[in-house]
């Protein structure tokens, strides 16, 4: 592909994700006008934690159409007493036009973490938990530029400054990373963002879901958000753009298998327990992403 | 990584001293503890076998989570197009897996402790109680959402980092219910319940 057709390509998956991104924000946009329905209205989309509105004339809640159909319908006394905390949680409706690639994708990353990742780290497990959160602190704040960075371009400077500080602090006096001061001792708490999340504060919609191998859920916007956070990535320069290649695989799978030592038995848990596990980490990791996106910059 | 701990469902952290950090802990909160408290002891019973701690701890949730009310807001539009035998059916079912989750989740939590952050009242009917889980490596927040009824607070929801239970199950079945009927959807129900058993 020449330059000029990456650029045509690149102007139009920008163009394509933003118009999404209105689409599909009016279905989870919390600021559209209220939708009193009889003498209910419905609350705003807040995040947590929830304060209680003095005045509930500007209380706005905007729910997918079929939860206030079903609410309508619903006679009990519960369609009087509206879920007054509906915010928490947001509702959405997910586009998921790729299903079959996506569950082939899933299929693959259960296969990687059953065949590969779990093995692997079963044994590192002889590694004590202290030795093992300390790799995870590690790699955290190597990874500080990728928050920083987008903390401030999501308009966070007290985000960005935390960040910063927090760095500093854990790499002199948590000895390169590997403790956690800045929070313990500091109160200065994990700001935890990405460029999706930039890209979905800027306006852009998730587009598609999307299940990356490897990466595992994701959608159209946070695969590219993912990509361009690489280029903050200091693994990214001192490794793979040194042709070392292999070791920042290496790097990146150990990093993978840390964390799935500590996890406890989340993955597994979700298959055992859910009917379709594809749908509930879908929906899940959506969520969870609007949520982010919604949480206002100073929590 | 997030998507991980967000997908945790139903953690229900089990506390060994139960220090109310929030601001007020009014009765909502206070519930809720006893609720969790109660768990943790049942947990910790080495006298009991485990059926006899599934059951208790089982009677437990079913007096604190409003079942019928989480189980018709979780088929939602569905709930009008079931037959009454259908939704019977959906209202014992459905209880039963939500327990099994939460049994099955609670085993790995029970060392961690427990932050009552906040409480927040509205109308003085519905309630949001703000718990994180701490463990070494990470901080979950899970806040439930509960009403007053004549039994007490009862939950009708769970917030696991932004993640409403309610929410990912209604979008899960209504899935399933739209390419198998509600019925397919009954009968993957009853499978994944024996499965368990």
């Amino acid at each position: 592909m020449n330059c000029e057709t990456k650029q045509i390509y690149i102007i139009a998956l920008v163009t394509g994700l933003y118009c999404s991104g209105g689409a599909y924000a009016q279905e989870a946009n919390p600021w559209q006008d209220s939708h009193p329905v009889g003498d209910r209205i419905y609350l705003a989309q807040v995040s947590v934690p929830l304060p209680i509105e003095e005045d509930e004339q500007q209380e706005e809640l905007d729910d997918a159409l079929e939860e206030e159909e079903f609410e309508d319908e619903f006679e009990d006394e519960f369609s009087d007493d509206e879920d007054l905390f509906a915010d928490e949680g947001v509702a959405i409706e997910v586009s998921d036009p790729l299903q079959g690639f996506n569950r082939a994708m899933f299929w693959f990353n259960d296969k990687l973490y059953f065949w590969l990742i779990k093995p692997v780290a079963r044994v590192y497990r002889i590694v004590p938990e202290g030795a093992r959160i300390s790799v995870a602190n590690f790699f955290h704040n190597v990874a500080t530029p990728i928050r920083l960075v987008n903390a401030a371009l999501q308009g966070d400077p007290n985000g960005a400054m935390t960040e910063f500080s927090r760095f500093f602090i854990n790499t002199t006096v948590g000895i390169g990373g590997l403790f956690d001061p800045a929070k313990k001792h500091a109160q200065l708490d994990r700001v935890d963002t990405d460029f999706g999340l930039t890209l979905g504060k800027w306006g852009f919609g998730s587009g598609a879901y999307l299940v990356l191998p490897f990466y595992g859920p994701s959608s159209v916007r946070d695969g590219v958000g993912r990509f361009a956070d690489g280029f903050l990535d200091p693994w990214y320069w001192y490794l793979w753009n040194r042709d070392k290649k292999l070791e920042f695989v290496a790097v990146k799978a150990f990093d993978k298998v840390n964390f799935f030592s500590l996890d406890k038995d989340t993955y597994e848990g979700i298959k055992r327990d859910t009917l379709d596990p594809y749908l509930f980490i879908r929906d899940a990791y959506m969520q969870h992403r609007q949520a982010k996106i919604q949480r206002p910059v100073d929590k | 990584m997030n998507t991980k701990k967000l997908a945790a469902c139903l953690i229900f952290v089990v506390l060994s001293y139960g220090l109310p950090t929030a601001a007020t802990a009014g009765a909502p909160t206070d519930q809720m503890k006893s609720t969790i408290d109660a768990v943790l002891e049942i947990l910790k019973d080495e006298s009991l076998d485990e059926a006899a701690k599934d059951t208790k701890v089982k009677g437990l949730i079913a007096d604190r989570f409003d079942f019928r009310n989480m189980s018709q807001r979780v088929l939602a539009t569905n709930w009008k197009k079931a037959t009454e035998e259908q939704q019977t059916r959906f209202s014992e079912l459905f209880p039963e897996i939500l327990s099994n989750v939460y049994m099955g989740r609670i085993q790995g939590y029970t060392n961690e402790r427990i932050d009552y952050v906040g409480e927040t009242i509205k109308k003085e009917k519905f309630a949001l109680v703000e718990t994180s889980i701490v463990s070494p490596s990470v901080e979950i927040p899970v806040n439930y959402k509960l009403r007053l009824k004549s039994e007490g607070w009862l939950v009708y929801d769970v917030v696991i980092e932004g993640v409403s239970l309610i929410n990912t199950y209604r979008s899960s079945y209504k899935e399933i219910a739209k390419n198998e009927g509600i019925d397919g959807l009954l009968a993957r129900m009853e499978e994944k319940l024996s499965e368990g058993a």
